[in-house]
């Protein structure tokens, strides 16, 4: 592996690189932003910065190749982040440096996907899927956060296994007040049968859920319909910088479907928070998530 | 000797059988046992002793003299005779009469049972009588053979020996002997016993002392697990029933039974066997002794036809303290947990206090004790409908409590609570919700809260005692409430009503709660009888009338806020739901509650008055939501969750409300016979009423009348013309006015009545308007339309998209919902259940196959109606699939809002369902009509109300109704006049109709 640090001084050496650190207080929380030689880069950097920023950790970028391209290298100077190259397949490096304690998450574009199944590309899915940290994944058509994430919108199912990574996982984390907008979209199954006053009942109805669910959020939108459409309209107002989805990881036919269309239709980054219950991501059931892209 | 775990509970009810149980003989030394009788009705245990001596030796024998207030009741002579002993001695209560031809009678039985007996070669004799009863001794030589100093296991071989030689079939086939004289002797329900020696023919029995011990506790809200029944013989001897088991009366089947005898023939699984005779007695009985001295928490009858479980998933615990809540018409509280969690929403309110925003002031919050938090894991809970508590019951933690708001004394409040050591704490005695500009001090004993606004303040006094013994603590927590701006004087009223409240003391509060609960009952009973969900259908049926029952004060003004005060949605406001829904049920089970609703729309006409004048127009003009001083509250907008504004339309066009308050009026008037209402104050609610529709209708050129831009209960259609419920309710305000108008005039010779004073020009006016008032009645298709160019819209139909409920403005959106003849709710249909005279004949069905497929169901107060009108049609069971929704709207959160409050509306719809509807009840003038359609899932329904002033009970099954009324009553059941003249139910057999038209129905498919 090599580095290329922010400012140039001293390159440290393979061996620095593999010296293990002395024992010291808990190493500065880190998000990984994996960089690749395409129009993403600059989007992955920069929701990688804010994102951390948010969750009071350090940035690092990282590009899977042979070489570290000049335009990165440059990217990377030009935000004051240190890129590192990793060796090996892709996908796989990318898993093992999440697997590194100090990391929280990783950022990663949405990659190309041909077959036209993904609404991402092999290795976002194949890191999405395996990562037991965050992923913020950024859609092809995202230009990056303008500047802090302020609001990050949370489309919850309003089952306890989907909230728990949001209450537990992410919450605790956000540093800067970012304010936390729940929105529950109602289906044909979980609509409420009556409502004696729609408008009025759903400040009841929200109050509800957000007690249930997230009492710390500073509002809930409540819907009725597609969970993607739903989405995509409040996006669409600019009231949200992210998207976070709870997900159990299993992309099997038919699973996952709010993930993959969220993603298919996002132009904000989409922070995927794997569900892990006692069991076992894997032991979820299915209306645990909202399913895998 | 160690109590067993089922006597680890407090009895309020005590049945001691005194043969056997406590005393084995006249001569024994009772003493100690009077002592802790006294001791214990001291305490408001109310004690039966139970024998066959004559009460004289009784009383002689036990000299109790307990001075209350739990009553000791002697029941002698073999049931025939009830004494009440007091400190001033023994009273009468009770005592069967006897006519010389029923002694004559026992006579010829009992010397009849001799003579068959002898000719079979059995001597026998008669050994006792007295008015009721003759006792043979089947073996009289049994002193000289030395057969009666045996013990009873040894003795009765021998007698089953000597009826063998008699070739008679043991102790059965003797009773069966004595049965048959009585019968050929002419006595009616004769008792036959026997025992190892006697055999007794008998006109009463201890059956009757225990049914009299039964009626007397359930007078007192005392039922089943509450009661303790102690006695020997309970099982069977000989195979005949032992002596105490006549004790085993239906009533007390779920009481707790304890033999103290051998019982070697075994007992019924109901009964446990503890043996030991007197001593354990006394053992037993100095136990509830020591609970009561240590203020333990008492209990409840854990029956499941009257205790609600309530939820113990952490995620409803809001929900949970809805359906938990406990009101007594004047305040009310959630079921909150003793330790507020995070997520717990806490409220004490009264009804109809608002603060200067008109929402519902939150008071201190008297329930709060420092136990160990339960929020991830609620404790289990449960309301007690019969009694109106709430209990809980904390597995984890070992918390015990039981609280209630007092429907005895209005003012008064009580928890208690109980734990082992070290658990429960003292700490914070109220707690004031946040932001309700409230504080806490200490004021003589007491600790005061106050909180709210200048515009209304809501007032507590609490007092707390803490007591502890065998490594338990108990907490006894007092408290009282005012209310009154003046915060000083508030918290001086409220220190004086704990006072009172402190001088009454726990139990003897909460025995005048179950006390008035059970008479609460008595007027208002509901019995579904069928299978399981039957059963299910009647404790929803109950919860309905528990709540509706706590909703209004018997006195005074009620404002019955939508969600009464369990729960703050709506702000506590007060809508058509409580004139229309509520009241129409309180007419019947509390009379004087509705009259306080009406009271308090009365005392709100200058406000409506007020509102018509701003408007442009003359008379009152009720608002859509009222609060505090009748000014229209309801919200113009709200802002939705981007901050944009939503309008709120009702407030401006849902002005059916005017007619509704006047429909409210007439009907306490026609209900409860209350004529006087309307030549007084209610005359001015339909007289002012009526004036406002006739300065708000507009004549076209054809010389019709309509009611522009209005919105009807179909509010899926916002803003409409002409809509037929609306319409239909102002056309007859408008004659009903000019009726009560006229009436005035007539009696004032002509002159101003109300305050136009416009005379008979005015009735005339009023007249000729009702007539020009289109309906939108569409004589050919006999249907109305529901409101103009209703039948133009897309004809969608709710089954295309979900089965209903659902509210279906949310899944299509409400621009395709109101462009569609989808409809809310009951909007024509409800034109026929509040006035089912005025529509054609035939309508009802019409409009019912025509709507009910377009009705979402999607308001709570809508499946209720529906189901009342499906049974008067005579298709109860489509009924019963809406009653069912309707009666659960809460217990099963089907709305997703009971976690701010129960729906009264609906639960005023779910009584009128089951007595409009399955019982088909009305009034026409000064008759009641009975009409029942059953569903099949349930062979009776059997109701309790007062109608035109008498209290009535209508038992009705697919066959036959029975219907029970202390006073004469004109009736008309299932189109039969009959006369009911009081006393004696009457029984009118009814043909199976509604499997019949119900089968009509389906082959006529809407």
């Amino acid at each position: 592996m090599t580095e290329i640090p922010p400012t140039p001084p001293t390159p440290p050496t393979p061996q620095d690189l593999e010296r293990p650190h002395p024992p010291q207080a808990p190493p500065m929380p880190i998000v990984l932003a994996a960089l690749e030689q395409d129009d993403s880069s600059s989007s992955v950097l920069g929701t990688g910065v804010q994102f951390a920023a948010m969750i009071g950790a350090g940035v690092e970028a990282l590009h899977a190749g042979t070489s570290l391209p000049a335009t990165l290298c440059m990217l990377a100077r030009r935000v004051g982040v240190a890129l590192r190259r990793v060796d090996g397949p892709a996908d796989r490096a990318l898993v093992a440096e999440l697997e590194r304690p100090e990391v929280r998450a990783i950022v990663v574009g949405a990659g190309l996907e041909r077959s036209g199944h993904h609404p991402v590309g092999p290795t976002t899915r194949y890191v999405a899927e395996r990562s037991s940290k965050f992923v913020v994944i950024v859609p092809v058509a995202s230009r990056g956060p303008e500047g802090p994430l302020r609001h990050l919108l949370v489309p919850l199912e309003g089952t306890e296994s989907s909230s728990r990574p949001i209450l537990e996982a992410l919450l605790p984390l956000l540093v800067t007040g970012a304010e936390v907008d729940v929105l529950h979209v109602f289906t044909e199954e979980t609509l409420p049968r009556m409502l004696d006053h729609p408008v009025r009942d759903f400040e009841l109805i929200g109050r509800e859920f957000l007690a249930k669910h997230c009492p710390s959020a500073s509002r809930i939108l409540l819907r009725a319909g597609s969970v993607a459409d739903r989405v995509r309209e409040v996006c669409d107002k600019g009231q949200c910088d992210m998207i976070v989805l709870s997900w159990s990881q299993v992309s099997s036919v038919g699973r996952a479907r709010v993930v993959r269309d969220v993603l298919s239709t996002s132009a904000i980054p989409v922070l995927l928070l794997p569900v892990v219950g006692d069991e076992g991501p894997t032991a979820l059931p299915d209306a645990s998530s909202h399913g895998a892209p | 000797m160690t109590i067993p775990e089922t006597l680890d509970a407090t009895f309020e009810g005590i049945l001691l059988d005194w043969e056997g149980t406590v005393a084995h003989g006249r001569a024994v030394d009772v003493h100690g046992l009077q002592g802790r009788i006294d001791a214990l009705c001291g305490f408001g245990v109310h004690v039966f002793v139970v024998s066959a001596m004559s009460v004289e030796d009784l009383d002689a024998q036990l000299a109790a003299r307990p001075s209350g207030p739990g009553r000791l009741y002697l029941c002698g002579n073999h049931g025939a005779e009830v004494f009440r002993a007091t400190d001033r001695g023994v009273d009468l209560v009770f005592r069967r009469s006897w006519m010389p031809q029923e002694a004559a009678a026992l006579d010829r039985a009992a010397a009849s049972v001799v003579a068959e007996l002898e000719a079979r070669g059995l001597m026998a004799k008669v050994v006792a009588g007295g008015p009721n009863l003759r006792r043979i001794d089947l073996i009289p030589d049994a002193e000289g053979t030395g057969t009666a100093r045996l013990h009873v296991t040894d003795m009765l071989p021998a007698l089953q020996a000597r009826l063998a030689q008699a070739d008679i079939a043991g102790l059965p086939g003797v009773v069966e002997l004595v049965r048959h004289a009585a019968g050929r002797a002419g006595l009616e329900n004769p008792r036959a016993t026997a025992d190892v020696r006697y055999v007794e023919i008998s006109l009463a029995d201890k059956s009757d002392s225990a049914r009299f011990a039964a009626r007397v506790l359930a007078d007192e809200g005392v039922t089943g697990s509450l009661v303790l029944v102690v006695g020997v013989e309970l099982g069977s001897l000989g195979g005949v029933p032992g002596s105490g088991s006549a004790m085993l009366v239906d009533e007390l089947s779920r009481a707790v039974v304890v033999s103290l005898g051998d019982e070697p023939g075994g007992v019924a699984p109901c009964v446990q066997v503890l043996g030991g005779g007197l001593p354990r007695a006394l053992e037993i009985l100095d136990a509830q002794l020591e609970r009561r001295a240590a203020h333990r928490v008492p209990g409840v009858d854990d029956d499941p036809r009257w205790v609600v479980p309530l939820s113990q998933d952490p995620s409803k615990v809001r929900v949970t303290e809805t359906l938990g809540a406990l009101a007594n018409g004047r305040v009310g509280v959630r079921g909150s947990a003793e330790h507020l969690g995070p997520h717990a929403s806490a409220l004490f309110a009264a009804a109809g206090l608002y603060d200067d925003q008109s929402r519902l002031v939150h008071g201190p919050i008297w329930t709060v004790a420092d136990v160990p938090d339960d929020s991830s894991q609620p404790a289990a809970s449960a309301v007690d409908l019969r009694t109106g508590v709430l209990v809980r019951a904390d597995a984890k933690s070992g918390v015990r409590s039981l609280r209630f708001v007092s429907s005895d004394r209005v003012h008064a409040m009580a928890l208690r609570a109980e734990a082992v050591d070290g658990v429960l704490v003292p700490g914070d005695v109220l707690d004031v919700p946040d932001g309700g500009g409230g504080r806490i001090r200490r004021r003589g004993g007491a600790t005061v809260a106050s909180s709210g606004s200048p515009a209304g303040r809501l007032t507590v006094a609490a007092r707390e005692r803490w007591s502890g013994s065998g490594g338990r603590v108990t907490l006894e927590r007092l408290c009282a409430w005012s209310t009154g701006r003046d915060r000083p004087s508030a918290e001086r009223r409220a220190a004086r009503q704990l006072a009172r409240a402190a001088s009454v003391g726990f139990d003897a509060l909460l025995a005048g709660q179950r006390r008035a609960w059970a008479q609460r009952w008595r007027g208002a009973g509901v019995t579904i009888v069928g299978g399981p969900e039957a059963a299910r259908d009647e404790l929803a049926a109950r919860f309905s009338v528990f709540h509706l029952l706590a909703a209004a004060a018997a006195g005074g003004e009620a404002a019955v806020g939508a969600r009464g005060v369990t729960g703050d949605a709506y702000d506590g406001h007060v809508f058509w739901d409580a004139d229309m829904f509520v009241l129409p049920a309180l007419v019947a089970l509390r009379p004087e509650a509705a009259r306080a609703m009406l009271e308090y729309r009365i005392r709100r006409l200058p406000a409506a008055r007020a509102e018509a004048a701003a408007r442009g127009h003359r008379g009152a003009r009720f608002p859509w939501e009222s609060a505090r001083d009748g000014s229209d509250v309801t919200p113009r907008l709200v802002h939705g969750p981007h901050g944009e504004p939503i309008p709120i339309l009702t407030g401006s066009h849902e002005e059916h409300i005017v007619a509704d308050v006047a429909w409210a009026a007439v009907r306490y008037a026609e209900w409860t016979g209350d004529a006087a209402f309307l030549e007084g104050p209610g005359r001015d609610l339909v007289v002012e009423t009526a004036r406002y529709w006739a300065s708000r209708a507009r004549l076209d050129r054809a010389g019709r009348a309509h009611l522009y831009g209005v919105m009807g209960p179909d509010e899926y259609h916002e803003v409409v013309d002409d809509n037929a419920f609306t319409n239909v309710m102002a056309r007859w305000n408008l004659e009903r006015g000019a009726e009560l108008l006229e009436q005035v005039q007539g009696s004032t010779g002509g002159g101003a009545s109300g305050r136009e004073g416009s005379g008979g020009a005015e009735v005339a006016a009023w007249r000729d308007l009702a007539e020009r008032l289109v309906d939108g009645f569409v004589a050919e298709r006999g249907i109305y339309e529901q409101f103009a160019g209703y039948f133009g819209l897309e004809p969608l139909v709710v089954s295309d998209f979900a089965r209903p409920p659902v509210a279906i403005d949310v899944m299509l959106g409400p621009e395709r919902v109101r462009t569609s003849q989808l409809i809310k709710q009951a909007d024509v249909l409800m034109i026929h259940h509040v006035l089912p005279t005025v529509p054609p004949r035939g309508s009802l069905e019409r409009c019912i196959d025509f709507y009910e497929p377009r009705t979402a169901h999607g308001s709570s107060l809508s499946p209720a109606i529906s189901a009342a009108l499906l049974a008067r049609v005579g298709r109860p069971d489509e009924a019963l699939d809406l009653f069912r929704t309707a009666a659960r709207i809460d217990l099963d959160d089907v709305t997703g809002t009971t976690a701010g409050g129960l729906h009264l509306a609906a639960m005023g719809g779910v009584w009128q369902a089951l007595a409009y509807g399955f019982l088909g009840v009305r009034t026409d003038r000064r008759r009641v009509v009975v009409d029942p359609h059953l569903p099949s899932a349930w062979s009776e329904l059997s109701m309790r109300f007062r109608v035109l002033g008498v209290p009535v009970e209508v038992r009705a099954s697919h066959d036959v109704v029975v219907i029970t009324s202390s006073s004469p009553l004109q009736l008309a059941v299932a189109g039969t006049e009959v006369e009911h003249r009081g006393g004696e139910p009457l029984v009118v057999p009814i043909r199976s109709r509604s499997r019949a038209v119900m089968t009509a129905a389906k082959r006529s498919p809407s």
